[in-house]
């Protein structure tokens, strides 16, 4: 009987993660497929799964729209800049963030609540109501386009980092804390030596996603970046694409761009979530 | 007394490590939000020299003003009441010659019958009280099945089994994807013949004849775009899920197998109760994203059907009218603050001491 | 240690305020560097977009003037090619009366609303390059008697119809009416489907809720008498049989032969239909002849180009679109952002831009040019088309043309999608109008 149901079990099981997995790769599989097509093979009707010639309907790729991309000398100043812009959001945010959420969520003192609440708030407007502002005071006080963005992108992903941080470090039992101050510790040293080292899981966790909000972010940086060319990130580089005649969209070139961009990230992600493991082992709590 | 100083102690450090946070916040966004309640409350146009006057709470007021009015049925000649021929239903007066026009023309939003009564529903802007209810709609179900689906996902990605890694990253890419780029591939994907996918499946398995429009047929439009988002947001929920289930520690479940819990008891008991703080954050944070969205309607509904936030874009851009865009960023703002005062009464409050 | 973290801390803070205060790059245009090294050089800023030859053709213009005026150092920037980007983008320089650009690039319909931001040029001596234009696109680019813009590159709507599949159902000519339009591809339509091509539609437009759809729908309208939604003097014309009419019958088209996706459609979408070899008719702008002819199109050869039908009124209809340069009022050289104005507009510039990129000239007499002509054939029935031009009432009802033109797009896609009858839209339409003008 336990035989039977465990079969049964996992063989849901492993259809549940096939469903999920097709539902999820399916339109990154689409692009990278599109990405192949000519302009014409991709007005065929109906759309075909592999890149075939419209007229004899045999596999025929093309490289015209990774050439198109790869010839774009903004294109990969863009991946460059939007690299710079998104590590320096990302490690800004968790330094400051953690130190932040050890406040709100170890140590008792007053205010927290209201502390937390206003943090929360300046997520709370939608993104064109801030920009207007935003831009006059940057043009105001002549900041660069970098660091505008990297300030900017702060509004929405430090508040970010903070509550998920904050909600990590309350999880983690007080004993920990407690043993380590009667050891004779102060508070920041439990907190250097004995919480962040359990936190990895989440810092990984928040740094990749804020990472990812900053690389993707486009109406700021299209605001920041328009006179100033160079600072240019990857979306507002993708926004230029050009099709040979005015008005056409080059549909097949965006989707080359977007697989050539997120390709490193994957191997970025890749590279991080055997940390999101290794924490798992290393934070067990023992006892 | 050593308490007292200990407490101090611990209050110095708390404002201390708080404050470079702060310190970011204020600098960058207390100038912009300040302008943003200061603008709702004059009639300033943007990127324009005209005289800018306070004009008190009107921008609010055309927002938001709503009435319901009683329609009465058109008679004929005869005195019978008119038969629409199409739709076999009365026929009844046109809304506009009922509805008050001064000093804000009120229009039509919808209308309904009640106890044999018509009545028609009429606002001063009925394209921001529909982006209100088309946000909260889109809302209620993307957070709903984001969670679930995140939920799933993150279970399953925390067991071990072969291949895992690929699977965590293949998980990931929905969310790496540059929301204009995946917008665009979405809308392609379900365009309206046979050069979308969807509609070339669709066919295959006899949904539609291969040449539905589900961008622009009112009762899927909402749909299709809650697909898109499910798509794209399921990963952000599986990832910060997974990461509050990693620190559950395995020896509890192991005890609870052995005590003969089955896997659902073993979830709704155990798992549930633990994970409930990062379950509580992800759910703000996705709602709130969620209530504030704009790329997605931007890019797949333009001007179609609005978001409240692409609504006031519009209002701003298209229409100059930044006092009344400015407003209706203030209500956003309202709306969303409701959410959260509700999610904190539900969840007992984050904040308080444990 | 505490002491030790204590100073980390504040040594960090203090680290992030002194980079956003003295990391200072610069958001205007003239930083110290260039101007040390081009001392007497006056930097002029043109926006051009990345949209297709645009940034290409421009480009060259301006290099050709830097080689005629070697003072003048002419810079590009590229702007995104969606048009509300644009018009955003601009509207924040705008808003921050920046003089970081001289020249805008900007749309037809755009003089009118953001009349206040740009220089006149009447007074830099416009008058010799206008009288060769066409007058209704100067018309345009004047609002309340200055002229603001001068017309770059002008647009019209065409219909593209199937040369091969005109022959093979026995039609002579194209459709000289929009009921013969339907009859015509009704016929088309059902034969394709028969013969296994089950995408194929009659007639393909720009039905989406945006900017387009006024062009679509106003050459419905004025085609059928229905007057041009606000009249130049200002009266709101739209309410009446006409214009409720044609609408009505465009309604029809939806599902018998026309796609309900249509209802989706700008331009791009239309084009792959069309260009794929699945629809009949196409409305669509002149740029999608030369892509319909590269090799490897599915109709290369096979289509052609003309008017659009005539309605009620008796004659045709072609919504203007088109470009025009602009300098802006708060550029720090205004005669010299005039004059390059001017030269990108002039007579050489467009027959270049016409040669080799196919934009249509504002230029009347470059329609009749030998060498014009050879390089595009099909200018010559443009000059036909922008005879029966209508221009959308951008100027007259300046600065709400955008808010105008929105109400009047919605009210359409409305009728469109089945929701009322024309007679209620052409109804709330003047009602929304009122309200804002």
């Amino acid at each position: 009987m336990r035989n039977k149901q465990s079969k049964i079990g996992k063989i849901a099981f492993w259809i549940i993660v096939s469903v999920m997995f097709i539902y999820l790769v399916f339109p990154f599989y689409w692009a990278i497929n599109s990405s192949f097509k000519t302009e014409f093979q991709l007005m065929m009707t109906p759309a075909t799964f592999l890149p075939l010639d419209p007229v004899t309907h045999r596999l025929s790729f093309s490289l015209i729209n990774y050439q198109g991309v790869f010839k774009n000398p903004d294109f990969m100043r863009g991946i460059k800049n939007s690299a710079l812009v998104a590590c320096s959001v990302t490690l800004i945010c968790l330094v400051v963030g953690s130190f932040a959420a050890f406040a709100l969520g170890k140590l008792k003192f007053r205010g927290k609540k209201a502390s937390l609440y206003l943090i929360l708030s300046m997520t709370m407007f939608p993104q064109i109501s801030v920009l207007t502002g935003l831009y006059a005071l940057m043009n105001q006080f002549h900041v660069n386009p970098m660091l505008s963005m990297i300030f900017s992108y702060m509004i929405f992903t430090l508040p970010f980092t903070i509550w998920v941080m904050t909600s990590f470090f309350k999880g983690i039992p007080n004993s920990l804390f407690e043993a380590a101050k009667v050891d004779g510790a102060t508070s920041f040293q439990s907190f250097r030596i004995i919480l962040i080292p359990l936190a990895i899981p989440a810092m990984v966790t928040t740094g990749l996603l804020a990472f990812i909000a900053a690389w993707n972010e486009y109406l700021f940086a299209l605001t920041f970046t328009s006179i100033d060319t160079t600072a240019r990130t990857v979306p507002v580089v993708m926004a230029m694409f050009s099709g040979t005649i005015s008005r056409q969209e080059p549909f097949g070139e965006i989707m080359a761009a977007s697989i050539v961009v997120t390709i490193p990230l994957l191997i970025l992600i890749y590279f991080f979530q055997r940390r999101l493991i290794e924490g798992l082992t290393a934070g067990a709590v023992k006892g | 007394m050593q308490n007292h100083i200990l407490q101090k102690k611990e209050q110095k450090l708390a404002i201390l490590l708080l404050f470079p946070s702060f310190l970011i916040l204020l600098l960058v966004a207390v100038y912009p939000l300040f302008t943003v309640f200061q603008t709702s409350i004059t009639n300033k146009t943007f990127a324009s020299s005209s005289q800018i006057s306070y004009i008190g709470l009107d921008n609010y007021t055309k927002l938001l003003a709503l009435k319901i009015v009683e329609l009465d049925p058109v008679f004929d000649e005869e005195g019978n009441p008119e038969i629409n021929e199409l739709t076999g239903k009365r026929v009844y007066e046109n809304p506009t010659k009922v509805l008050p026009r001064k000093p804000n023309r009120y229009k039509e939003i919808s209308q309904f019958d009640i106890f044999g009564h018509h009545f028609v529903f009429a606002g001063t802007d009925p394209d921001f009280i529909l982006s209100v209810k088309d946000t909260v709609f889109f809302t209620l179900l993307s957070v709903f099945f984001e969670t679930i689906f995140g939920m799933a996902i993150a279970l399953i990605m925390v067991q071990n089994f072969p291949g895992r890694g690929g699977l965590r990253v293949a998980m990931l890419v929905p969310w790496a994807i540059p929301t204009a780029v995946s917008s665009r591939m979405w809308e392609w994907m379900f365009a309206s013949t046979r050069v979308g996918i969807i509609n070339v499946i669709g066919q295959f398995l006899r949904w539609t004849n291969g040449q539905f429009s589900f961008l622009t047929t009112p009762s899927t439009q909402l749909l299709s775009i809650i697909v898109i988002d499910i798509w794209k947001t399921t990963p952000f929920m599986a990832l910060l899920l997974m990461a509050g289930l990693q620190t559950i520690p395995p020896s509890i479940y192991e005890a609870a197998e052995i005590d003969g819990c089955s896997a659902f008891h073993r979830f709704w008991k155990i798992t549930l109760p633990l994970v409930k703080n990062t379950l509580v954050v992800a759910l703000i944070f996705r709602t709130l994203d969620s209530l504030r969205v704009f790329d997605l309607f931007q890019i797949v509904f333009g001007q179609k059907r609005y978001s409240m936030s692409s609504f006031s874009y519009y209002q701003l851009i298209n229409n100059k009218a930044m006092g009344y865009s400015s407003a209706s960023s203030v209500l956003i703002f309202i709306i969303i603050l409701l959410f959260i005062v509700l999610y904190s009464r539900i969840s007992g409050g984050i904040g308080d001491e444990k | 240690m505490k002491l030790f973290t204590k100073f980390l801390f504040f040594s960090f803070v203090l680290g992030c305020i002194s980079l956003s205060v003295f990391a200072t790059g610069t958001t205007e245009k003239k930083s110290t560097m260039s101007e040390s090294q081009n001392t007497n050089k006056i930097q002029l800023v043109v926006t051009a977009s990345t949209a297709g030859q645009e940034l290409e053709l421009i480009t060259e213009g301006c290099q050709k003037y830097m080689q005629e005026h070697p003072n003048i150092d002419a810079k590009i920037l590229t702007v995104p090619s969606d048009s509300t980007d644009r018009l955003g983008l601009f509207m924040q320089y705008f808003e921050t009366q920046s003089n970081a650009v001289d020249i805008f690039l900007i749309d037809g319909i755009w003089p009118g609303d953001i009349a206040e931001h740009l220089l006149p040029l009447g007074p830099y001596g416009a008058e010799k390059y206008t009288k060769d234009m066409f007058p209704s696109m100067i018309q345009n680019d004047t609002v309340n008697g200055k002229l603001l813009a001068m017309p770059a590159y002008t647009d019209a709507g065409v219909l593209y119809y199937r040369t091969d599949l005109m022959k093979k159902y026995g039609f002579t000519q194209p459709p000289q009416t929009w009921a013969e339009l339907k009859t015509m591809a009704e016929t088309v339509q059902k034969g394709e489907r028969a013969a296994g091509n089950q995408d194929f539609w009659g007639f393909v437009w720009q039905g989406n809720a945006y900017e387009g759809l006024t062009c679509d729908a106003l050459e419905w309208i004025y085609s059928e008498g229905g007057g041009s939604i606000v009249e130049s003097d200002g009266t709101i014309s739209i309410d009446n049989t006409h214009a409720a009419k044609a609408l009505d019958r465009a309604a029809s088209w939806i599902n018998t032969i026309c796609p309900e996706g249509v209802l989706g459609y700008t331009e791009e979408e239309s084009r792959a239909i069309f260009q794929a070899g699945n629809a009949m008719f196409m409305r669509n702008w002149p740029y999608c002849y030369s892509l319909g002819n590269t090799e490897g199109s599915m109709i290369k050869g096979k289509f052609d180009v003309t008017t659009l039908p005539k309605g009620a009124s008796g004659h045709g209809a072609a919504a203007l679109g088109g470009w025009q340069l602009a300098a802006s009022q708060y550029s720090d050289h205004p005669e010299e952002a005039a004059k390059l104005v001017f030269f990108l507009t002039g007579y050489e510039q467009q027959k270049m831009r016409a040669i080799k990129g196919s934009f249509e000239p504002t230029i009347a007499s470059l329609y009749k040019d030998p060498e014009v002509l050879a390089a595009v054939p099909f200018f010559s029935n443009m000059l036909d088309v922008f005879n029966t031009s209508c221009a959308r009432p951008s100027t007259v009802t300046a600065p709400h043309y955008a808010e105008v033109s929105k109400v009047f797009y919605s009210e359409v896609h409305d009728v469109l999608l089945g929701k009322e009858n024309g007679k209620t839209a052409v109804e709330n339409i003047t009602l929304n109008i009122e309200d804002i003008i």
